[in-house]
């Protein structure tokens, strides 16, 4: 159980994480789902505590992460590929984490087992590749067999063999009932991972709803309508506060209404509908009207 | 017993964790420091610069004895005076080189983990800090003192016959060689503790090392051209309150001169120096941002 109030943090005169009230519930995956520059990695280093909250407080399992007698055991953080020194064997540095927890040797070997970097457990990480490197550090996440676990990008570098693991391992933990909060900024890796989701832009939360509901929510969105008359619906349309748009091939998309509400007005005021259908807008999306707004970095668009 | 399904709102797991405590830390910076083959080959460069320079000094010493020129050449040389012109100088003489390896390394330990992320991991295992940096200090200072004291005991051991038939055995009986012994061990020891701290302040290792270097060799021989050519007085006193010139009296068995300071009195000024920035790297450590 993850417990952000009123979380904010602050460098220089940017705000990374602007007024951020969450709670990430155990037994179910919980996605963080944001662009990139969106405040996903800072919240995490706020939960961990490795940055000091200009303002809030955020608590893991009922206290703050320094509080715990056994934080690893509490949470595991995967928090960016690579948080080793390059020049140390694999197998050398989970047992430098251990030792501070005493973790015996044999639950070392365990976690390497389980992340499958058996074969290059005693080579220095140096040579590792960013895959491997995500390993060693969900490896290092999974040592103390703590009750929550926050994931940064897990499948970042990963192989589509990576990927698959990283969502089996996720929603495994989870479903032993543990808390697993994961960031991505790809809606797809989220919906196919995650049960909860929490979608962050420019420092703020601008969803807290599960999967399916997001799903629902975008397949909402719009109806496609034919008419010989487009010009005189859509004025009609636009006067019961829906947003229309002319597509390209003569038909209509409307926003911001229900179809059946559409057939309705169309009924009323007598006009013919060749079409009326709701369409389901794709995950990206949805994911991608939410945050238009709150892209830090906007690509040109291409013309 | 049958071993009843843990239920899914508390996961009860089967892994022995004990809370984090100090010695945990220990056990963790030392398999760090042990684990880099840089950390290795910088101990075993160090060590055997130690007992080269010592054999060189014995040599050069040994010459000497049958050669009243240089003999004269060195006894009126005033930094070789202040040295002194025991058999322990020579034992103790790599201390100058062996200073720039145990400050590199000490800082070294800190940098290092900022340049790689490595703090990151090191933090979310010790969250509340402190004892991961204080396990830091106790691997290298206890790193430093072992090392060290080998090397001037082999050191000490391979010079004897040179330094015998040069007339200046190495003499337990004085009191200023055993302090010059002890000191050579207690001043690189001080050096690591200090260059930990700078490491800790600064955390870029570019930044750290340049600061050292700055501090422990190109100042020195700044002042020493300055003092000696000139005599301001406020020259003196800051070349002789210089973290190394003040530290490195206490490895002297010669006269001081009124340039310096008593042996213990400068050895005093380091440990006053590493105790302050000792502070201000364990405030700093606390509270920054990893």
């Amino acid at each position: 159980m993850i417990e952000a109030r009123g979380l904010s943090k602050r460098y220089g005169d940017k705000l990374a994480v602007d007024d951020v009230s969450f709670t990430v519930r155990p037994g179910v995956v919980t996605g963080f789902l944001g662009p990139n520059g969106a405040g996903k990695s800072t919240t995490m280093r706020l939960v961990m505590g490795l940055d000091r909250p200009t303002a809030g407080t955020v608590t893991v399992n009922g206290r703050p992460y320094a509080d715990h007698a056994r934080p690893l055991a509490e949470v595991g953080a995967l928090l960016e590929a690579k948080a080793v020194h390059p020049g140390r064997t694999a197998r050398r540095h989970l047992q430098a984490l251990a030792a501070t927890h005493a973790i015996p040797d044999s639950r070392v070997d365990e976690v390497i087992d389980l992340t499958g970097l058996t074969d290059v457990a005693r080579k220095r990480v140096g040579g590792f590749s960013l895959g491997m490197g995500q390993r060693l550090g969900i490896a290092a996440a999974l040592l103390g067999d703590p009750r929550t676990l926050i994931l940064d990008e897990p499948v970042n570098g990963l192989d589509p063999e990576g990927v698959l693991w990283v969502r089996h391992l996720a929603r495994r933990l989870a479903a032993e009932g543990r808390t697993v909060f994961l960031s991505s900024h790809l809606m797809s890796e989220v919906a196919q991972t995650a049960d909860h989701v929490l979608v962050i832009g420019r420092g703020r939360i601008l969803a807290d709803t599960s999967v399916a509901e997001l799903l629902d929510d975008a397949a909402r969105r719009r109806v496609r309508v034919r008419t010989p008359q487009p010009t005189a619906l859509a004025e009609a349309l636009r006067r019961a506060g829906a947003q229309v748009t002319a597509s390209e091939d003569g038909g209509l998309d409307v926003a911001g209404t229900e179809a059946a509400r559409i057939g309705e007005l169309a009924a009323a005021e007598g006009f013919v509908l060749h079409e009326l259908t709701p369409v389901s807008s794709t995950l990206e999306d949805a994911y991608l009207s939410l945050t238009s707004d709150a892209v830090e970095y906007h690509a040109e668009e291409v013309s | 017993m049958t071993a009843t399904a843990a239920s899914p709102a508390a996961p009860t797991s089967q892994v022995p964790v004990r809370p984090v405590s100090f010695v945990g830390a220990l056990r963790a910076e030392w398999i760090k420091f042990r684990s880099l083959r840089s950390t290795v080959w910088t101990v075993l460069i160090t060590a055997l610069l130690m007992v080269g320079f010592a054999l060189m000094m014995a040599s050069l010493l040994n010459t000497a004895s049958t050669e009243p020129e240089m003999q004269e050449g060195m006894s009126s040389d005033p930094g070789l005076q202040a040295l002194g012109l025991t058999g322990t100088t020579a034992v103790t003489l790599g201390y100058s080189f062996a200073q720039l390896a145990v400050a590199v390394l000490a800082a070294l330990t800190v940098t290092n983990e900022y340049s790689t992320g490595m703090i990151r991991a090191t933090f979310s295992a010790v969250p509340h800090r402190l004892p991961a940096l204080w396990a830091k200090l106790v691997v290298v200072v206890v790193a430093t003192v072992v090392v060290i004291s080998l090397a001037l005991g082999v050191a000490v051991l391979v010079t004897m016959p040179i330094l015998d038939s040069a007339g200046l055995p190495v003499d337990l009986s004085d009191a200023d060689q055993v302090r010059a012994l002890v000191g050579c061990v207690l001043y690189l020891a001080t050096v690591a503790a200090f260059s930990l701290a700078v490491g800790a302040l600064l955390r870029h290792t570019a930044g750290a090392i340049f600061t050292l270097v700055a501090l422990f060799f190109v100042l020195p021989i700044i002042f020493q051209i300055v003092v000696s050519a000139s005599d301001a007085v406020w020259a003196e006193w800051v070349n002789k309150l210089l973290p190394s010139v003040a530290g490195e009296r206490i490895i002297s068995t010669g006269v001081t001169p009124p340039t310096l300071l008593e042996p213990w009195v400068g050895y005093g000024v380091l440990a006053g120096y590493t105790v302050a920035l000792l502070v201000a790297a364990g405030v700093a450590w606390r509270r920054r941002d990893a």
